[in-house]
């Protein structure tokens, strides 16, 4: 579905406008379509797509529970957040004469769907004036003329609405359209300079799955030098460069103007900093306060972050998703688990710190990889977490448009996500198969998204991300 | 960043693997060439390279235990036979009689013959209960007998079922003496004390089919839907009211339920059969494995009938076999040139023994060709197909006696050994502790004690396939180099040169996805109610016509008018590479799914794959050698073509006479083959 988009979009940049919307209002009439399905379809309970984190059925139980007076995390059932049960539970119990079951809950989620295309568009948008912007300060007023940019933030929106994995975890209910909805608030909010919104995605994003809650960084730096731009050493290369052609005259002059770019470029300012940390901790005390409210009749806050962030760092629930942690915490010895939550957790933590020191002139893009490098080491990954980033793909997609191996991975996409209920139909339906087929298809995918994220960032970190898949795979083999 | 630059102006060094994939894209016509040919000669191979077969249950001990089965059980079976074959009243009735006079419990089952569900989307689905039960007059209502012996060692948690089917309303000498034989072994469990998993004996009504008969029958069982009871019950059928009053008949059964029963999870499932001809050197026995879609059941259940066949019961065990291959002369010749190399290699080294003789090598060849066949097909070979969809492994056994089964004096010796064997293969089931797991359920058969795992025959798939992402990859690679050459001057179409495949993507997606509306019309056309399959095959070529046509108008106008703008030649590599690594994805995902359909379809798909060139390019060259390339593409457009329509129209007929519902992947599959060379042939002749 995806192909079929991008090309009309590259063609013809002039009937942008009507063509944008025709295609957004058909791919909502896709989903109605599938929505409306005979429900043989029976997405919602693929693994691939509902995790134990954003299924509804659980929500559904979650809920249940909660209106016969139990709390809602009681029997492991539920791990998700109180607010999605007030906003979503009441849906998923009325059902229309005639319609399918959680139409309603459907519909919310096409919505999301919706908004979230929105605001990525409006992000790239932004992100399209601050890159034009800084062209022309560097004197490459041509490059901004000549080439006609794409309108990298419509063909996002649309890359977001029409992929095949956005819409199977929209049309499966999973609640990570939600998820992905918050993620892009902040990122909306970051390229906006809008404080309380950007606040209000991050605690909400970091609230219903805890991972982007390392997106803190990007926003900060976001919010302290403004939307990407080229490489700060780029301006001084280039002013160099003119100060030698020059070789003569007035040095003094160019080396006055120099320093003062230098200053004016690499001004971290602080206030919106601390007016978005501000705000944060507003919004984090209020949806603590919410969230207390909610559970006060069941042993209150401590089990709300049990069953949530607790059930996402010790990895409890060992059902097949298209992650690999399921395979290997089922493998290994009960006495090395910590060792090894410690050790697959900290992966993430420890490509953070190089990452922003490499991309720190690109704040945009570096949330971007940072959205992809946790969900592909997420605990409980589904489809929805990567619709997101090859969502987003399409906001750098000028700047990406000398991508090596696109071809190979849009092949490797589309295989792995056509092997991947061939092998679990092997495994669980036919049983010719066995859990190791059904995992070789998750290597695959994570292989898949290591060699993804190598083509984004080429340089130094190739090294140490094939360190690491290296590592993880010796770890598998132990 | 400058510490990069520096190095990689000082030496653009690469790392061997790497220079190894550029060698072998940029050599990709010989390496294709030399990877087909080998995986051919690898396919060749294979019935050499097949292992004999062990038991790899230890827990199975097949033939430990001396066998207990009798003439006294033999006699009784006897009467049975005797009973069935020339009494008046219902031959269910008579059987339900004598299986509650084993202490059984008896229940009748009445079902519908289902006719055949086509049902696109049940792979995916799976276990979906779904039937729609539709008007059927009441008397085509079939009546199974299921009877159960409680195992007096067991927990009443697994069962082994034996499955006999039979007409009652004709029943043939065959089918009586199959019952009989199973008559014999059931009243043989009813007594004996090791026992631990309860044994079902399933009177399969075959009038309307085996297959039917025993899947409604293990639907009911598996999966019952409740309201479809009542649906039964209501009906005001002479033929139910009938079948309660023989219920509540105090005489002929005391053990006989209303309700539905059930044993415990199977663990496996034997079908037994007798050939009503005879006519046959010796007693043999016939192993009938496939079921739908090329599953297998695990190999350890074929190794115990083999063993106690041969080992205990005499009888002559055969798998089936392609004859038409056994005569040829080809591989005769094949034969014999692998025995002379077998021959000579053991006289460079005695311990190299891979040769085999000329005459086993064309028997195991045409055994595998017929394993490769029936796999591929995906149509069960018998009524066992119905108990591998919920995972249980089944075989059918049929029983060839030497004479025929009518005028036979040597019955109660020919009902002993065919006792003997379904108890010793029954025994050595119950003996086990788990689900068959420990050996194989991915293997071709080349005789009854050969087989090929899946390690073995994935190599010549392997080999088949390669050529195509090495083809692609060269062949992206040149289109990329094409397109920078020739439209450097312009600043666009350079920045989007990376991307360029995605146009030809597009091309692809459409004509799949007018492939998957092709291939999912006949369930629509299914709908229709009094159609022929003659009429049905008709509309579904129009429709699909039609519906080529409207995708060419709504999605393919834009993607056919952009195509002559851009350079010709990058534009058809680029296109071809998008086809052939499609190919690829889906040979190596059908490979999964149904191995010998994916090798069958690798067969004829790389070739073209590998040769499909626009002709409009070979008329430019004007050599001798493009001449020849066309003529040879063209030969293949139509060879191929042949076959694979041959193949599809046996598949629609196949569905629409009423197989099997589980067989729509491999429908798919020639389908996406047909598809696929339809393809390129359509563009071959578009651009001339």
């Amino acid at each position: 579905m995806s192909t079929k988009t991008e090309t009309p979009v590259k063609k013809k940049n002039q009937k942008k406008i009507q063509c944008f919307w025709s295609w957004v209002i058909g791919s909502v009439i896709l989903r109605l379509i599938i929505i409306y399905f005979p429900k043989n379809l029976n997405l919602s309970s693929r693994p691939e797509v509902s995790t134990p984190l954003t299924s509804i059925r659980r929500l559904a139980e979650g809920y249940w529970l909660k209106q016969s007076s139990m709390s809602p995390y009681a029997g492991s059932m539920y791990h998700g957040s109180p607010l999605l049960l007030t906003l979503l539970g009441p849906l998923t119990v009325k059902r229309i004469e005639g319609q399918p079951d959680h139409l309603l809950c459907s519909l919310v989620f096409v919505i999301a769907d919706v908004v979230t295309a929105m605001l990525i568009c409006a992000a790239g948008k932004k992100l399209q004036a601050a890159y034009s912007s800084s062209l022309q300060s560097i004197g490459l007023h041509h490059l901004s003329e000549d080439s006609d940019i794409l309108p990298s933030g419509d063909f996002a929106a649309l890359l977001y609405l029409w992929n095949p994995f956005t819409i199977v975890a929209c049309v499966g209910l999973s609640t990570s359209a939600i998820e992905n909805l918050m993620v892009v608030v902040t990122l909306y909010g970051a390229c906006a300079r809008l404080a309380p919104l950007a606040a209000f995605g991050w605690v909400m994003a970091t609230h219903l799955s805890l991972y982007p809650a390392i997106l803190i960084i990007p926003v900060i730096l976001l919010f302290g030098y403004g939307p990407d731009a080229p490489p700060r050493k780029l301006f001084r290369q280039r002013t160099n460069l003119e100060v030698d052609d020059s070789a003569s005259g007035d040095r003094s002059c160019l080396e006055d103007e120099l320093v003062n770019e230098k200053r004016m470029l690499n001004v971290f300012s602080w206030r919106p900093v601390v007016l978005f940390l501000f705000w944060a901790l507003l919004w984090s005390s209020y949806v603590l306060v919410l969230c207390g409210i909610y559970v006060q009749q069941h042993s209150g806050l401590q089990e709300m972050f049990k069953s949530t962030y607790g059930f996402i760092l010790t990895i409890q629930d060992l059902s097949p998703n298209i992650g690999v942690f399921w395979y290997f915490f089922a493998e290994v010895f009960d006495f090395f688990r910590s060792f090894f939550l410690i050790v697959f957790h900290g992966n993430i933590l420890l490509m953070i710190l190089p990452l922003a020191l490499r991309l720190n002139h690109r704040p945009c893009f570096l949330a971007f990889v940072y959205i992809v490098l946790s969900s592909m080491l997420k605990s409980y990954p589904s489809v929805g977490d990567s619709a997101l980033y090859l969502g987003l793909l399409g906001l750098f997609a000028y700047e990406l448009k000398d991508m090596q191996f696109s071809f190979f991975l849009f092949s490797g996409y589309v295989g792995v996500s056509l092997l991947s209920p061939v092998m679990h139909n092997l495994w669980i339906w036919r049983g010719t198969g066995n859990a190791n087929f059904y995992f070789a298809t998750a290597i695959g995918y994570a292989c898949l998204q290591v060699l993804y994220l190598f083509s984004l960032i080429s340089g130094p970190l190739l090294v140490l991300i094939l360190l690491l898949s290296l590592f993880s795979l010796l770890l598998f083999l132990n | 960043m400058v510490e990069n630059d520096s190095v990689t102006e000082k030496k653009p060094r690469i790392r061997p693997i790497v220079r190894l994939g550029f060698f072998l894209i940029s050599h990709s016509n010989y390496v294709s060439l030399l990877c087909f040919l080998s995986g051919i000669v690898a396919l060749l191979l294979l019935p050499i390279l097949a292992n004999n077969t062990y038991i790899s249950e230890n827990a199975l001990m097949p033939g430990s235990a001396n066998s207990m089965l009798s003439t006294q059980h033999v006699s009784h079976a006897n009467k049975f036979i005797n009973d069935l074959t020339h009494s008046d009243i219902e031959s269910h009735k008579t059987v339900a009689q004598y299986m509650s006079a084993l202490d059984a419990e008896v229940t009748y089952h009445k079902f519908y013959p289902q006719l055949n569900q086509f049902h696109p989307l049940h792979f995916f689905t799976s276990s979906d209960s779904g039937i729609i039960s539709k008007n059927i007059s009441c008397s085509s209502l079939g009546i199974n007998v299921a009877g159960i012996i409680r195992a007096p060692r067991g927990d009443g948690k697994e069962a082994i079922v034996l499955v006999t089917p039979y007409n009652p309303k004709k029943v043939g000498p065959g089918e009586a003496l199959s019952l009989g034989i199973a008559y014999s072994v059931f009243s043989l469990l009813s007594r004996v004390t090791w026992l631990a998993k309860d044994v079902i004996w399933l009177v399969a009504d075959s009038q309307y089919g085996e297959y039917s008969a025993v899947s409604a029958w293990l639907r009911e069982y598996q999966a019952p839907v409740f309201h479809e009871a009542e649906i039964v019950n209501s009906e005001t059928c002479n033929d139910s009211i009938a079948i309660s009053e023989l219920g509540q008949n105090p005489y002929s059964d005391r053990n006989s339920y209303g309700g539905f029963r059930r044993a415990g999870t199977m663990a496996a499932a034997l079908v037994i059969k007798v050939d009503e001809q005879g006519n046959h050197h010796e007693d043999s026995l016939n192993i009938y494995p496939e079921a739908s879609n090329g599953q297998m059941p695990n190999l350890d259940l074929i190794n115990i009938v083999n063993y106690l066949g041969v080992h205990k019961t005499g009888f002559r065990i055969k798998v089936k076999k392609m004859f038409s291959l056994l005569g040829s002369r080809w591989l005769n010749t094949l034969g014999g040139i692998f025995e002379s190399l077998g021959q000579i290699a053991r006289s460079l080294n005695p311990q190299w023994k891979f040769g085999i003789s000329a005459t086993e090598y064309v028997e195991g060849a045409a055994t595998l060709a017929s394993s490769m066949y029936s796999q591929g097909l995906g149509v069960p070979t018998g009524s066992h197909g119905a108990f591998r969809d919920y995972q249980v492994d089944a075989i059918t056994l049929k029983i060839s006696p030497k004479d025929s089964p009518t005028k036979m004096i040597r019955r109660n010796d020919f009902i002993l050994r065919g006792g003997r064997l379904i108890e010793g293969v029954i025994r050595s089931i119950n003996n086990l502790l788990e689900k068959f797991h420990q050996s194989f359920f991915l293997y071709l058969l080349s005789s009854s004690s050969k087989y090929v795992s899946v390690g073995v025959y994935m190599i010549p798939f392997a080999l088949l396939v390669a050529p195509l992402p090495i083809v692609a990859a060269s062949l992206h690679a040149d289109a990329s180099k094409s397109t920078l050459q020739s439209t450097y001057s312009s600043e666009v179409e350079v920045s989007h040169k990376s991307w360029k495949w995605l146009n030809s993507a597009r091309k692809v997606l459409v004509i799949h996805l007018w492939g998957a509306v092709v291939s999912l019309l006949p369930y629509f056309l299914y709908q229709i109610p009094n159609s022929t399959p003659t009429t049905n095959f008709t509309v579904w070529g129009i429709l699909s016509a039609f519906s080529l046509i409207i995708l060419y108008f709504i999605l393919g106008s834009p993607i056919f008018e952009a195509a002559p703008s851009q350079p010709e030649k990058g534009e058809w590599a680029s296109l071809k590479s998008v086809t052939i690594s499609t190919a690829f994805i889906g040979l190596s995902l059908m490979s999964v799914i149904n191995f010998a359909t994916a090798e069958i379809g690798a067969l004829l798909i790389v070739p073209i794959c590998l040769m499909a060139r626009p002709l409009k390019l070979d008329a430019q060259a004007r050599s001798w050698r493009a001449l020849l390339r066309a003529t040879c593409n063209l030969a293949l457009g139509f060879i191929a073509f042949p076959p694979v329509a041959y193949f599809l129209v046996k598949g629609a007929f196949e569905d629409f006479n009423g197989t099997n519902v589980g067989d729509y992947w491999n429908w798919v599959e020639s389908l996406w083959t047909w598809n696929s060379a339809t393809y390129l042939y359509v563009e071959s002749v578009e651009l001339t």
